[in-house]
């Protein structure tokens, strides 16, 4: 899939972990790990919303298009 | 009714069933078989009474076509009641992800096997009346199995829009568990 799941780099600039994002965005781990390996199909926008307050960021930092 | 209570009765009323088709399958090729090799003169009392003689005398060559067709449709049937009781037996279907692969592809091997009996089964009426139009005394087709052929069809085709149905429900089911 062409658009690629950066999660992790923003974790690791905010040197948070995935059980403290989990437990900040009130997403079980399981979903936490479909979306940082990239297997996830759809992202909800109150998802993204919860992801980007805990990180601090833009939905542009955790999702990037490559052609 | 609760679902799994159905199931259970479903599973035991598949059993007897499957042992009904396959005493009808096992008794047509046997009595084939002992006609066409032992004794011929079983082919007057040929399987569940059916009279055979004629055919037989006409010649063995139809007889044993004839037979093969009877034999054919009750074999596939006896495999359709064999899918169901191992899918019951196997507990594929779950309640809780009713769109699974697994029932996909029980819901397409049943619709296959549902379109060669109704062929064979369509085959044998009209082999039949070709016989019967030879002045070949025949038994009814509804006597040697063979009536309904429309009806399987029918059938097939039903399940397998199913079948097709369920390769959807199984896509939606799949992006809505992938879905955070």
């Amino acid at each position: 899939m062409p658009i690629i799941v950066n999660l992790d780099v923003m974790m690791a600039k905010r040197k948070m972990s995935l059980n403290e994002l989990s437990e900040k965005v009130d997403l079980t781990l399981a979903n936490l790990s479909i979306l940082k390996t990239g297997k996830a199909k759809a992202v909800r926008f109150s998802t993204l919303e919860a992801i980007c307050k805990a990180l601090n960021c833009q939905p542009g930092d955790i999702l990037e298009f490559v052609d | 009714m609760k679902t799994r209570t159905i199931l259970k009765i479903l599973h035991v009323l598949s059993w007897v069933i499957f042992i009904g088709v396959c005493i009808e399958a096992g008794g047509s090729i046997f009595s084939a078989f002992y006609t066409l090799v032992i004794n011929p003169v079983n082919a007057s009392t040929f399987w569940e009474g059916n009279d055979l003689s004629a055919l037989y005398k006409y010649d063995p060559g139809h007889f044993f076509a004839e037979t093969s067709l009877i034999s054919i449709a009750a074999v596939l049937k006896a495999c359709i009641f064999y899918l169901v009781i191992k899918m019951l037996h196997d507990k594929k279907l779950s309640l809780s992800q009713p769109f699974n692969n697994e029932v996909r592809l029980f819901i397409l091997k049943v619709s296959y096997l549902t379109f060669g009996i109704a062929l064979f089964t369509w085959w044998g009426v009209n082999y039949t009346g070709w016989l019967v139009s030879q002045g070949v005394k025949m038994p009814d087709t509804q006597h040697l199995r063979l009536g309904g052929a429309d009806v399987w069809l029918f059938m097939g085709v039903t399940l397998f829009v199913i079948a097709q149905i369920f390769k959807r429900g199984i896509e939606i089911q799949t992006e809505n568990e992938l879905t955070v």
